[in-house]
């Protein structure tokens, strides 16, 4: 395919990219090394508060923005080189926690406790997903026909269920004295408050991730068990294989691909963890990468926002995701080097 | 359905009646943009009865208000604002001075509703709030307790309390991670009479008052149940209409819901208190909630915008919603809800002292606290973790150098 | 085809897959269930720590709303009528009405009808009916299960919840058409080109992929808001301001959607032989004929597959919505976050669930409809890794 006509192909697709995801990016790239203040000044103000039936009012000093002629409020833009990275960082903090051995005290910065969550949470959730998917695939594939349709219908159901709203369903399972909670205080004959400590939030947060996310596994999965060759599996019989060695060394290899397939989404999507944290509040215990980002970006009670910082901390996001995906980015390029050759 | 079909009928029995409530006939699109709560609700309602107006009513409405101000023409007409969100409003020069329009329009506004700055009316405010202690008469009555007045009659009654058993926990808060749990502790803070911020805009919440108040936050802790770091309004308010707490500081315009009969199980049973004194004023801040007009609209929609917003604060507005808040609006009937919020402001709780500064160490608080509560950090780290993260910020925003 | 004695699975094996399949689907469905449940009683009910109070509601039917057996046994009967004329009616109408290439869509008119007709035979014909017949019938006419309509009464009927689903609609369908059109012609592109830089922009696009959307999508809100701004030296007077415009919003999620777009659609091109565009090409067609001619006609279950996550995508997105749509063009995921973020009493929040279930039924629809389809679309290869 000549180059002109395959960009007419790409063309729109990749324009849309560029407008929308690449230059935002660069934009963001750039702004983590400089930072723009607003310029204030000081001022003696008399301001009014109302109350009940009358209005105090005080004269007090007040931060102001110096308003420029064009009645806007007057900015600097700062190059700052690596002083964000370094103020979401902290690295002479983190490296005397590290000296001194002290998991503690390397958990009390913010990003470190976030990467820690974002990390464990995506590795552990991964081996499930795809245990589970695999294992419900298998299952439903033994099944009789008749029935496939409906089960392979509830079980696609956690995964088509709008984020948001499955997270707030299994919130107010445990929540309080929700049901479930309840069921296990009763069961157990103890007193459980599951968003009290940061394990249960985690093991609930996980709990919900493995159960949105191993329908796709498994629908997957399910798809390349229909094309596993029979003759292949036949004759794995003839040489007297049991079915765990017929799953371990015709089925699995098959659906390699499509195990790869699952860990890259999977990878992806739950390194930026961000729906859980929000879903069940549990800024209190764990934070994650992109709840942090999202908390720089939004503006506090009084608008301001920690630009500068939210792009550093986006960047770093980045480059984690980008070395957890250099395994399953080198088995793209050989594949694609195969296929040239 | 019913109300569907009533709303239908009315409208076609009575042609022309659907705008009858409103005094005049709006011919210039207007929009607004607010929160979304009760209160906001029953404005808006009432604005649009003049036509050809849009409210957008939400919560998050903070997050897009500068921006959306900012643009020219500015995206909306009306902006729905609190002490705090008023400030980035005002600081970049985004809302548009009212004197010409309330001499013209506005004669019949209270001097308490005119909010000044610099001798300019900046905003029209509609109602006030503040937390205050809200309790549970039959139980102290029954143990044979009084109204607590301070915090350490609070702790006393909670021991009593949970020594009969007689609720799930004694005490209930609003300790959500984030807005509510940094508002809690600059009450307390605020009741020592202290200020967060210095002159110099250093912070001045690492020291003796800041341990204080951690302290007295650890001992309510014992009373409270452990899931209180995501316990916000809303479910300080299940807890109590299901029974499950004895007291709280809770918001003024929650009380009405303890009296709600399709919701609540303790109808009648709660009284309003004034929030718990501190050694000077009262644990609690003074809120208001009012409206802004854009700067980037032309005089012809301000002026519009001005009468709708008369027309949405007015007295017969009040009077169909007397219970949504506590309007300082002419016609409000002060009611059993509203009396803990008076009596708090009477012992003389300070308002809320929202400044670009107190944004950041607001938002520090916020996500700083928990880590003590839940035992992580104690109480000089955490306040020297928080210190520290307002200087960082303060630093990027440009207060200090 | 019968499975092979060797195949055939032990009976110890065979009841340990069936318990586990029956443990899957309980807790696959239960969340979503009980949501349900609780949709339909009055707030004292919903949030009670007693799961027996939430399915039998005694409050609700304390204050007379109720399912009596009688009720119980009638609409089990109209469910078991209607789940009958879907079954056996509806296939052979589809069949006759709508050559077999769109039979797809007939599936959804079809679904989309019975759908309305459930609405129309339980929420208009069937409640006068029993009211009447209630009053003779003794016992049987009695409440046993609370039961109220009335929350979702107030979420369509009071808070117009109808236009958030409408503006749903226009978003979903836009993002879904622009999003295979542009994807598809991509990913053919791709997969028919064996350079490096085909290869470069693939690992391009996946690094996009695996961006936070929160670092974007606030990018663009000063952007959309002063675009007006920005373009009246282009535009004139006319200039847009893309804030709040549908439009602007799909063109956002279309392109976040892109990257996951043209690596399915490229992997099922790729499984196409490419024997059969070359010859298409030998015979004189460009790219494009040979695309639309040949290619086309055959890519149909790749394309409803990667479809359908580009629809539940669009259906789901909050970040997107939420900040770049005002009101008069929110959708239904954002309006329901407002339901919850406002100062709410115990009523909202029922209400919020009650619009749970309500953003959650068209998605049970599609999948009813396509389940089929994503299977047999993966399984044609839309992903080979």
């Amino acid at each position: 395919m000549k180059f002109r006509v395959f960009a007419a192909f790409a063309g729109p697709s990749l324009l849309l990219m560029l407008c929308f995801i690449a230059i935002p990016l660069v934009n963001v790239f750039i702004q983590s090394f400089y930072n723009t203040q607003t310029i204030f000044e000081t001022i003696e103000i008399e301001s009014c508060t109302p109350g009940f039936g009358t209005s105090t009012c005080v004269t007090e000093t007040a931060t102001r923005p110096v308003l420029g002629e064009d009645g806007k409020a007057l900015e600097r833009t700062l190059f700052v080189g690596w002083e964000s990275y370094t103020n979401i960082l902290k690295p002479s903090q983190a490296w005397n926690a590290v000296k001194q051995f002290s998991w503690s005290g390397l958990m009390a910065i913010d990003f470190w406790k976030a990467l820690r969550f974002t990390l464990t949470f995506t590795l552990i959730s991964l081996p499930l997903v795809i245990g589970l998917g695999l294992v419900i695939a298998l299952s439903v594939n033994s099944l009789a026909k008749s029935i496939k349709g409906q089960i392979i219908f509830v079980s696609l159901l956690p995964f088509i269920i709008t984020p948001v709203i499955g997270a707030l369903s299994i919130r107010w399972l445990f929540i309080g004295d929700g049901i479930l909670t309840a069921m296990l205080e009763w069961w157990l004959q103890i007193d459980i408050a599951m968003f009290a400590q940061a394990w249960t939030i985690e093991m609930m947060m996980l709990f919900y991730r493995v159960w949105h996310v191993a329908p796709f596994a498994f629908v997957v999965f399910y798809a390349g068990l229909q094309t596993v060759n029979n003759d292949t599996l036949e004759s794995a019989i003839i040489d007297g294989a049991s079915r765990f060695e017929r799953l371990r060394y015709v089925v699995i290899p098959h659906l390699m691909p499509l195990i790869v397939f699952v860990s890259l989404i999977h990878l992806m999507d739950s390194y930026r963890v961000f729906e859980e944290i929000v879903g069940f509040s549990s800024q209190a215990h764990v934070i994650s990468l992109q709840w942090l980002t999202y908390d720089f970006l939004v503006p506090d009670e009084s608008g301001n926002r920690a630009i500068s910082r939210a792009s550093a901390s986006s960047m770093l996001t980045m480059v984690g995701i980008v070395i957890l995906l250099i395994p399953l980015l080198r088995k793209t390029w050989n594949d694609h080097k195969s296929r040239v050759l | 359905m019913k109300k569907f079909c009533a709303a239908i009928i009315t409208a076609l029995m009575l042609p022309g009646s659907l705008w009858a409530a409103c005094a005049h006939d709006n011919q210039i699109e207007i929009k607004s943009l607010s929160a979304g709560f009760e209160a906001w609700k029953a404005v808006t309602d009432a604005m649009a009865e003049c036509g050809n107006f849009q409210a957008e009513l939400d919560q998050e409405f903070r997050d897009k208000q500068v921006e959306a101000f900012a643009a020219d023409p500015s995206l909306y007409h009306i902006g729905g604002v609190s002490n705090s969100t008023l400030v980035p409003l005002v600081n970049n020069n985004l809302v548009r001075p009212l004197d010409d329009l309330v001499a013209k329009h506005g004669s019949h506004l209270s001097e308490n509703q005119l909010i000044r700055q610099n001798g300019q009316v900046v905003a029209i405010a509609m109602m006030v709030n503040a937390q205050h202690l809200m309790y549970r008469q039959d139980i102290l009555d029954d143990l044979g307790i009084a109204e607590p007045t301070t915090y350490d009659e609070v702790l006393a009654a909670a021991a009593q309390i949970a020594d009969a058993g007689v609720v799930d926990y004694p005490l209930g808060a609003t300790w959500k991670t984030g807005f509510n749990i940094a508002l809690d502790f600059v009450n307390l803070f605020l009741g020592e009479g202290e200020a967060l911020i210095g002159a110099d805009l250093m912070p001045t919440i690492n020291n003796e008052t800041g341990m204080q108040v951690l302290a007295t936050m650890g001992r309510l802790k014992e009373f409270m149940d452990p899931e209180i770091l995501v316990s916000d309004s809303t479910y300080v308010q299940q807890q109590f209409q299901q029974g499950k707490i004895a007291m709280a500081n809770l918001w003024a315009s929650r009380a009405a819901a303890m009296d709600d009969e399709a919701e609540s199980q303790v109808v009648g049973k709660v009284t309003m208190a004034s929030a718990p004194m501190g050694s000077v004023r009262p644990a609690s801040t003074l809120w208001w909630d009012g409206t802004v007009i854009a700067a980037n609209i032309t005089d012809e929609e301000a002026e519009a915008a001005f009468q709708l917003i008369m027309e949405g604060m007015d007295s017969e507005m009040v009077q169909a919603n007397n219970d949504a808040a506590i309007w300082i609006i002419d016609g409000f009937v002060p009611g059993k809800s509203a009396a803990g919020a008076f009596a708090t402001a009477a012992n003389g709780a300070a308002p809320y002292p929202a400044s670009t500064e107190f944004g950041i160490i607001f938002n520090a608080l916020g996500n700083g606290l928990a880590a003590y509560v839940t035992g992580e950090k104690d109480a000089a780290t955490t306040l020297a973790d928080i210190e520290n993260e307002y200087l960082v910020g303060a630093r990027e925003a440009g207060l200090i150098q | 085809m019968t499975i092979p004695k060797a195949l055939q699975m032990s009976l110890g094996l065979r009841m340990t897959t069936v318990g586990f399949i029956v443990c899957w689907c309980l807790i696959a469905a239960f969340p979503i269930f009980w949501i349900a449940v609780m949709s339909f009683k009055e707030p004292l009910d919903s949030f009670a720590s007693n799961p027996l109070s939430v399915i039998f509601g005694p409050s609700t039917r304390a204050s007379g709303k109720g399912l009596s057996i009688f009720d119980i046994i009638i609409g089990l009967g109209v469910i078991y009528l209607i789940y009958r004329f879907s079954i056996n009616l509806l296939p052979k109408w589809i069949k006759q009405l709508i050559p077999a290439n769109l039979s797809v869509f007939g599936w959804l008119i079809g679904s989309l009808a019975i759908a309305l007709g459930v609405v129309i035979v339980f929420g208009v014909l069937v409640p006068p009916v029993l009211s009447f017949v209630n009053g003779f019938t003794g016992f049987l006419g009695t409440p046993l299960i609370g039961f109220t309509t009335e929350h979702y009464q107030a979420v369509w009927v009071d808070n117009e919840f109808y236009r958030n689903f409408i503006n749903s609609l226009i978003v979903t369908t836009g993002v879904v058409t622009i999003s295979l059109t542009v994807g598809a012609l991509a990913g053919y592109g791709l997969a028919r080109s064996g350079s490096n830089m085909a290869f470069w922009i693939l690992i391009a696009a996946l690094i996009f992929r695996a961006l936070p959307h929160s670092v974007l999508v606030s990018g663009y809100l000063p952007v959309f808001v002063n675009s007006a701004e920005y373009l009246r030296p282009i535009l004139g007077e006319h200039a847009p301001t893309f804030y709040g415009q549908p439009l602007a919003v799909i063109m956002v999620l279309v392109a976040i959607n892109q990257p996951f777009t043209i690596w399915m659609l490229r992997s099922f091109f790729q499984n196409i032989p490419t024997e059969l565009d070359e010859s298409a090409r030998v015979d004189g067609c460009t790219h494009f004929q040979a695309f639309r001619w040949v290619i086309m006609p055959i890519m149909w279950p790749g394309v409803i597959t990667t479809g359908l996550f580009s629809f539940l995508l669009a259906y789901n997105d909050f970040l997107v919505t939420s900040l770049l749509l005002d009101a008069q063009n929110q959708t239904m995921v954002p309006a329901i976050a407002g339901y919850f973020n406002r100062e709410t009493t115990t009523t909202d929040q029922v209400e919020a669930v009650a619009a749970a279930v309500s953003i959650t039924a068209p998605l049970f629809l599609l999948v009813m409809v396509f389940q089929r389809q994503i299977v047999s679309g993966l399984t044609a290869g839309a992903v080979k890794g």
